[in-house]
This record gives structure tokens, C-alpha cells and sequence, in this order.
């Protein structure tokens, strides 16, 4: 019983999104290559979205050579292209509808972690509709609020993983500094006492020498 | 990739995209989903930081080109605890939906079945949504009895109300960062200090150690 009435909440839930309000939120993470697919519906969609690097390995060096994105569209041109990112913004009209997508490319083994964020918007206008449908202009008006809250909701979005990886660089400087710290103190106090041991060692060999 | 796998994988998309134009005609919206390519080995994560007291609504479907022999997929979702929110071997399609409790890591796995390995990768078309789009409007319009553009509106103030508490968010976690931040300052400083006061003390003991240790051995 509980299962039905989830499932009628679910087809609910999908059958309401009638204006288009396209938004996913995902964090992947990317091996080699990755690929997330997405439908636009109509032309002429503004399709937004950022991602962001949220797992560097980085250790010792700086050097490590990002992420590669691109964004292919179903004609297979690539529309976006950008190599070695820890993140970045996008935003494009949709040249067509169809089947969009995002692909990663990790040149390292290491996997990385990313989240990423698209978002399409439509807003309804005489185009697309047949003949004797008209598009009311307060609905045109309520699309573009929308599309502008939406625009607001992406860079929160952006904003809410970089935040997360500050997070992890702050609390992985924090473990380092005690660690190092106190590693370097023990170090310290061995180093010195291997010496006094060392010298003691020297001398009474020699003054055991001087007996003779 | 072969030029057959190749060819497959384009017909493949513009059978969909066929289903798709057909289903957007019919008005019956695709919603907001992401399609994704289960491997045929290993499994297919995806995970979003989610806080707590969040509704969470998902739906996903194996999207196959022929309908002759449907892949199966199973999948499972836990909590940042460990807890098994979700868990289904062999299906084809899929939903679930829960209310987070803890705030934290949130992971949805797929893999394909062992019956089904060796189709090469299965495409899943998952639909995730959170917080405020996961909001039942119908019945909200029901209760209330508002439709049409005052319907539009309220759902406005809910978006602008998500972003207003995604600020406090924000603005909350960088006031965590920026104490943690300069506890970290403060505690490089000290330790560096302190450091030096170590390395002071113990060569100087160093030193009162062996002109004692000398003294006694008659060598000063």
C-alpha cells in the first residue's frame, strides 16, 4: 500500500514539472573517462551549469594536470572544450534539441571526485507552439523570473563546492600542522640524544685508549 | 570503439531521441533527468553532500534500444552512516524517496547484474531530485486551492526561499572556515615558538649534560 501510494507521489512529482525546470546536482566520480547525458528539450534553451574538482590528491606536488571537460552536442560537435580545470562555469544557447554530453577525461589514475551542476532553462515563446496556441505574456514573464532565480540557485550551487573543497584543504592543513609539528619535536629530542649518546660513546673509547 | 558499436550507439540515441521528441509533443515532460552508462563491470556511483531534513525524490529506468532483452540493473543507496536507504537487485526501473536525517554524503550505486553482463554498458536515465524540487505542488494546489499563475508564483517564493536559506548556509559554513582558519594561524605561530623554545632547551641540556659528563671523566 505504502509502495502505490509512493509510486502515485513519484509520477506526481513527475508529471508536475510542466514549464520546463530542468536542474540536476551530482557529485561523480571519474576514473578515466565519464560521461553524464542530457536531454534538452526544445532549441534555443539556455543550458547552465559548473563543476568543480572536489578530490585533489595532491600531496607533494602542484603540478597535477586537471581535469579535462568537454561538452559534445548531438550533431557530435563539440561545443566546450577545456583542459586541465579544477573547475569551471558554462553557459550556451542550445543549438539544437537532443541528446547532450558532459564527458571528463581524468589524465592521471588517481580518481577524482567531481560535482557537477546543469541546469536548462526554457522560456515559452511563439516559436515552438502550433498555430492557434498563444503564448500568455505574464507566462513569459514568470519563465524569465524563474530562469533568474535559477541563475542565482547555479552560483549557489558553485559557491557551495568550492566551499566544501576550502573545507578539505583547511581541515587537511589543520591535521598536517599538528602532525608535522609534533613529529618535528620528537625528531628533535631523538636527534639530540643520539648525539649526547654518541659523543659519550667516543670519548670513553678514547679515554680507555689513554690508559694504556 | 568500433564503427559497430559506434553505429549502434547512434541509432541507439536517435531511437531515443525519436521517444523523446514524441513524448515532448505529447506534453508529458521527461522531467529533470541525467542519463548515465553503467560499465558492465564494477559499479556506478553517484553522490550529492546533502543537509538534513531534505526531501529526496529519484526515479531511474534502464533505457534499452531493443526491446527484445531489456538489461537489469541493481541498485542501492545509503546514508552518510552507512544506513541502507534503498536496495533492489535486477529491476529495470525504479524510485525511491526519503527524508534525510543526517546531514552528510548521500550515495546511489548502480552495477548490472551477472545475468545480464556482457551487454556492454547499460544506460540508466536517473532523476534526482532534492529540497525544493522534490516539493509535491499538486497537492499543495489542491489544499489551498490555487492554480494557474498564483500556482506559478508560489513556486517562485519557494525557490526564493531556498536560496535565502542556501545564503545562511553558506554564509554559516564560512564562519566555520574562517574560525577554523585562524585557529590554524594562531596554532602555527605557536608551535613555531614553541619549537624554538625546544630546541633551545635541549641544546642546552645537551650542553650541561656532557660538561658534567666531561667534569666527571676528568677531561675538563
Amino acid at each position: 500500500m505504502e509502495r502505490k501510494w509512493r509510486k502515485i507521489w513519484g509520477l506526481i512529482g513527475l508529471l508536475l514539472l510542466n514549464f520546463v525546470n530542468n536542474v540536476s546536482s551530482l557529485s561523480l566520480t571519474i576514473t578515466k573517462v565519464e560521461c553524464v547525458y542530457k536531454i534538452v528539450r526544445s532549441e534555443g534553451d539556455i543550458v547552465s551549469g559548473n563543476f568543480v574538482v572536489v578530490d585533489h590528491h595532491i600531496f607533494w606536488s602542484s603540478d597535477h594536470p586537471g581535469i579535462d571537460f568537454s561538452i559534445i552536442s548531438p550533431g557530435g560537435d563539440i561545443l566546450h572544450n577545456l583542459k586541465g580545470t579544477s573547475g569551471d562555469k558554462f553557459s550556451f544557447k542550445a543549438p539544437r534539441s537532443g541528446l547532450y554530453q558532459f564527458c571528463f577525461h581524468n589524465p592521471l589514475s588517481t580518481p577524482e571526485t567531481i560535482a557537477l551542476y546543469i541546469h536548462i532553462g526554457h522560456i515559452p515563446n511563439e516559436h515552438n507552439l502550433a498555430k492557434n496556441e498563444h503564448v500568455d505574456p505574464i507566462n513569459v514573464k514568470i519563465a524569465e523570473l524563474r530562469e533568474a532565480l535559477e541563475a542565482v540557485t547555479t552560483e549557489q550551487k558553485y559557491l557551495k563546492a568550492r566551499d566544501a573543497v576550502h573545507r578539505r584543504t583547511n581541515e587537511s592543513t589543520k591535521k598536517r600542522v599538528i602532525g608535522y609539528t609534533v613529529g618535528e619535536y620528537i625528531l628533535l629530542t631523538i636527534a639530540s640524544v643520539l648525539q649526547v649518546v654518541y659523543i659519550r660513546r667516543l670519548f670513553s673509547k678514547s679515554v680507555g685508549y689513554n690508559r694504556i | 570503439m568500433s564503427g559497430n558499436a559506434e553505429l549502434r550507439r547512434l541509432v541507439m540515441f536517435q531511437g531515443v531521441l525519436l521517444v523523446v521528441l514524441l513524448l515532448a509533443l505529447s506534453n508529458a515532460p521527461v522531467g529533470d533527468a541525467i542519463w548515465l552508462n553503467v560499465p558492465p563491470t564494477g559499479t556506478k556511483c553517484v553522490s550529492e553532500e546533502i543537509q538534513s531534513n531534505v526531501v529526496v525524490l529519484s526515479d531511474y529506468v534502464v533505457v534499452s534500444d531493443d526491446h527484445g532483452h531489456v538489461p537489469t540493473i541493481s541498485a542501492k543507496v545509503t546514508s552518510p552512516y552507512g544506513n541502507n536507504l534503498h536496495h533492489k537487485e535486477n529491476v529495470t526501473h525504479g524510485q525511491f524517496a526519503f527524508t534525510t536525517q543526517e546531514a552528510g554524503n548521500y550515495l546511489a550505486c548502480f552495477w548490472t547484474d551477472s545475468h545480464t553482463r556482457g551487454a556492454g554498458e547499460v544506460s540508466v536515465n536517473i532523476e534526482w531530485k532534492t529540497g525544493i524540487a522534490a516539493k509535491d505542488w499538486e497537492s499543495v494546489a489542491r489544499k489551498e486551492k490555487i492554480e494557474g499563475v498564483e500556482l506559478e508564483l508560489r513556486k517562485l517564493e519557494g525557490a526564493v526561499e531556498a536560496i535565502h536559506e542556501n545564503l545562511l548556509y553558506l554564509r554559516d559554513r564560512e564562519a566555520e572556515m574562517r574560525t577554523t582558519s585562524e585557529n590554524t594561524n594562531a596554532r602555527v605561530a605557536w608551535f613555531s615558538i614553541m619549537s624554538l623554545g625546544i630546541c633551545i632547551v635541549v641544546s642546552g641540556s645537551q650542553i650541561w649534560y656532557l660538561k658534567r659528563y666531561f667534569q666527571k671523566k676528568k677531561l675538563i
